[in-house]
């Protein structure tokens, strides 16, 4: 009899053990498990999931994180989500992805409607799918400003400071041979120059295996232009670091995924002196907010590895993850007619000497964007008018200098740092 | 034809099992299912193109994106209904096919292989920059209209769509054009020696192989919703395609069925306990220990355990 009663009670024990075990808040992570964009994002959300669990988690329950890599792989991105979805059977996904995964797994996002944050990809084309199919696609927010946003001050930049400040009236192209550069050229080519008042003189596209850009840089030379632009997002510490061996003579900004990283002059050998780069914010050298400055001396005492500086994402992961879980409270959990509305109410304002610094808020649904004069809806509140005071600049750029340090240099009320020319071009 | 009772009675056992999978496994298997039957269509569609007449093809993706993208094209910005959109997707796939041809009549071997990874690389270019506005460019389309919703329609879509395909492929074989495409693959030159046209033969490899890769990429695109040029015109998804055919065993139809159930199984099950790209390494290695062990795949491997279960009994 007492045997009998033992296992009774074991198995009671063992099925209260099984219902706590289940009474938790699942958050499942779809991204690049190893690229540095990947690695912020998950890192951002591991940081709020633990600060959450510490203060008594969500609905009083524990969050737990499930992650599916999709190894930038949009059919792998398909099988991740589904594997979160119907596997893992997730509360919330927070997304790490770039474009064409997360266009990849968009449709199944619509089918589950599960509540869905994305931390990485800007493309607009995503919010045009909100505006036009609203009820499907209610439960996704996108809190990186969209690309649109972010060419439109990128255009300001080239006014302001290549145009007036520089007095750069010429530009040769340098473009890698991708989609990403083709797109590029055409946002400089068709925005950039013309509204800044600088002529295309040529254009010169690269394959992503060029080793020796020496021919290239002394055609650019040749050519006559003021100022090389350059497009690169695969390898390009080695395009940048041959333009400081080279000591090639004259100015280059443009577009250069490796200098977004902290780790850029590790990778470059020290040879990355006068590359800049637009990047979504907060970026490196970007000057931080008590919060947000905290929240990176947390980071850099819990990780040890790449990215030793988290990207834009990083912190879009950490402070959404925080928006998505005090959305569920006040929700009472994360069905969607009520989930959605808390969702698109929550507001982080970070203010930095009394002046607003960094939002992560929503655009209304039906507000229109003056700029633009477009609607936003589930997009980040991104401002792209000075004084920059209703939200984040949509970007910023940033240059790395010659002694290894970087800063941002544009908008003005953003700027560490002045964007000058390496000391070798002559003025 | 050579088709005994039993050939039926395993079909028919097959397909009553797998119409029951719903009842058995979770959604979320079935999910993976689903991916394993799209792969299956691929890699006998590639088996009937390659591994039958020898002709190995790196640039099967050619085929299958012509279809995926012919229909997502027409639904997506014409508003073609599918069920007219997957039709003309099929007979275009097979007309971009007969480029195949032209090299197969003067080069074989690593050269034809060569030149078929060199008609992927071309079209994963063209459909990023020629016309985006209706390609979709880099980025691809999102939001193509579905032909189900849901874990079990998707499978029995899927499945259906599978055993067609593998029935249909497995009676072609069996027929004396089958034998003679697989002659091509042993010895070309002999098939020709026997006044038989080897032109028309391949022809005819190709536009079949070219049919159920153009059918497989039209409804795989009907069920993933989106389509990117890099997700089809990827070194990675050919090899895909390959290796499921050659680890399950080539130049049958079980065996590229096998070895796609295989390799995508052993991938999403491999998930939960390695959720990144150490998985690939774990995948790699047991392909390589198989085929070592056994170069003609999964499927040689049952035969000869089989074979040896026979004549022990028989002894």
């Amino acid at each position: 009899m007492t045997v009998l009663r033992n296992s009774a009670a074991l198995l009671g024990a063992m099925a209260l053990m099984a219902t706590a075990a289940s009474a938790e808040i699942k958050v499942g992570f779809i991204g690049s498990l190893s690229s540095d964009t990947g690695l912020s994002t998950l890192r951002g959300a591991e940081m709020a999931i633990d600060e959450l669990n510490a203060s008594g988690g969500v609905l009083g329950q524990q969050i737990v994180l499930v992650k599916a890599d999709t190894g930038e792989d949009v059919t792998e991105g398909v099988k991740a989500y589904e594997f979160l979805a119907e596997t893992e059977e997730v509360d919330f996904i927070i997304s790490g992805s770039i474009d064409d995964v997360s266009l990849g797994w968009m449709p199944r996002m619509q089918e589950f409607q599960i509540p869905t944050l994305d931390t990485w990809t800007s493309y607009v084309g995503i919010i045009d799918m909100i505006v036009e199919d609203y009820d499907s696609m209610r439960p996704y927010f996108m809190n990186i400003a969209s690309d649109e946003a972010l060419a439109t001050l990128y255009i300001d930049f080239g006014k302001d400071v290549l145009k007036e400040k520089m007095g750069w009236d010429s530009v040769i192209i340098l473009a890698e041979d991708t989609a990403f550069g083709g797109a590029l050229t055409g946002l400089v080519t068709e925005a950039l120059a013309p509204n800044a008042g600088i002529e295309v003189v040529d254009i010169i596209s690269y394959d992503i295996t060029t080793n020796d850009f020496a021919p290239l840089f002394a055609k650019a030379e040749a050519s006559g232009a003021d100022f090389i632009y350059l497009v690169s997002s695969v390898n390009s510490q080695v395009v940048s670091s041959q333009y400081v061996k080279l000591q090639v003579p004259m100015g280059m900004t443009g577009v250069n995924v490796a200098a977004l990283g902290q780790e850029f002059w590790e990778d470059t050998g020290g040879a990355g002196g006068g590359i800049s780069t637009l990047s979504p914010v907060p970026s490196i050298g970007f000057a931080l907010d008590p919060v947000n400055a905290a929240f990176l001396e947390r980071y850099q005492a819990r990780y040890d590895t790449r990215p030793s500086v988290p990207h834009f994402n990083g912190y879009n992961a950490y402070h959404g993850l925080k928006q998505a879980m005090a959305a569920a409270e006040e929700a009472g959990g994360f069905e969607l007619d009520a989930w959605v509305p808390a969702m698109e109410k929550q507001d982080s304002v970070f203010k930095k000497d009394g002046e607003m610094w960094l939002r992560w808020g929503w655009w209304g649904n039906d507000e229109i964007e003056p700029r633009t004069g477009r609607t936003y809806p589930h997009n980040v509140r991104f401002d792209i008018t000075e004084p920059y005071d209703d939200g984040a600049p949509s970007m910023v750029v940033i240059q790395w200098y010659e002694d290894g340090t970087n800063a941002v240099v544009y908008p003005d009320k953003f700027k560490t740092g002045e964007f000058v020319l390496p000391s070798w071009v002559k003025k | 034809m050579g088709l005994r009772w039993y050939h039926f009675a395993l079909w028919a056992g097959f397909i009553i099992l797998m119409y029951a999978m719903p009842d058995l496994v979770s959604k979320g298997t079935l999910r993976t299912f689903i991916f394993a039957n799209f792969l299956a269509i691929f890699a006998i569609s590639w088996d009937v193109l390659s591994g039958r007449t020898g002709y190995i093809s790196f640039g099967h993706p050619f085929l299958i994106g012509i279809g995926a993208y012919t229909t997502a094209i027409l639904t997506k910005r014409f508003d073609v209904a599918i069920e007219i959109s997957i039709p003309i997707a099929v007979v275009v796939t097979m007309i971009g096919s007969t480029l195949f041809i032209l090299p197969a009549l003067r080069i074989r071997g690593s050269y034809f292989a060569l030149v078929t990874l060199a008609f992927m690389e071309l079209i994963y270019q063209l459909v990023q920059v020629i016309r985006p506005d209706l390609t979709g460019g880099t980025r691809g389309m999102s939001g193509i209209e579905t032909l189900t919703r849901g874990a079990v329609n998707g499978y029995y879509m899927s499945l259906s769509l599978m055993l067609a395909v593998a029935i249909s492929m497995w009676l072609l074989m069996r027929t004396r054009v089958g034998t003679a495409l697989s002659a091509i693959g042993m010895n070309e030159d002999s098939v020709q020696g026997s006044g038989l046209s080897t032109t028309r033969l391949k022809l005819f490899a190709f536009l079949t192989g070219a049919f159920v890769a153009g059918l497989g990429g039209a409804f795989y695109v009907h069920y993933l919703g989106s389509i990117a040029p890099r997700a089809l015109f990827d070194i990675n998804f050919v090899f895909t395609i390959i290796v499921a055919a050659l680890i399950g065993g080539s130049s049958t139809i079980i065996g590229p069925m096998v070895g796609a159930f295989f390799l995508t199984y052993l991938l999403e099950y491999l998930r939960p306990f390695l959720p990144g790209a150490e998985r690939y390494f774990i995948y790699g290695g047991i392909a390589l220990i198989i085929y070592i062990y056994q170069p003609k795949g999964i499927y040689a491997v049952v035969m000869q355990a089989w074979e040896r279960l026979r004549s022990g009994k028989s002894a």
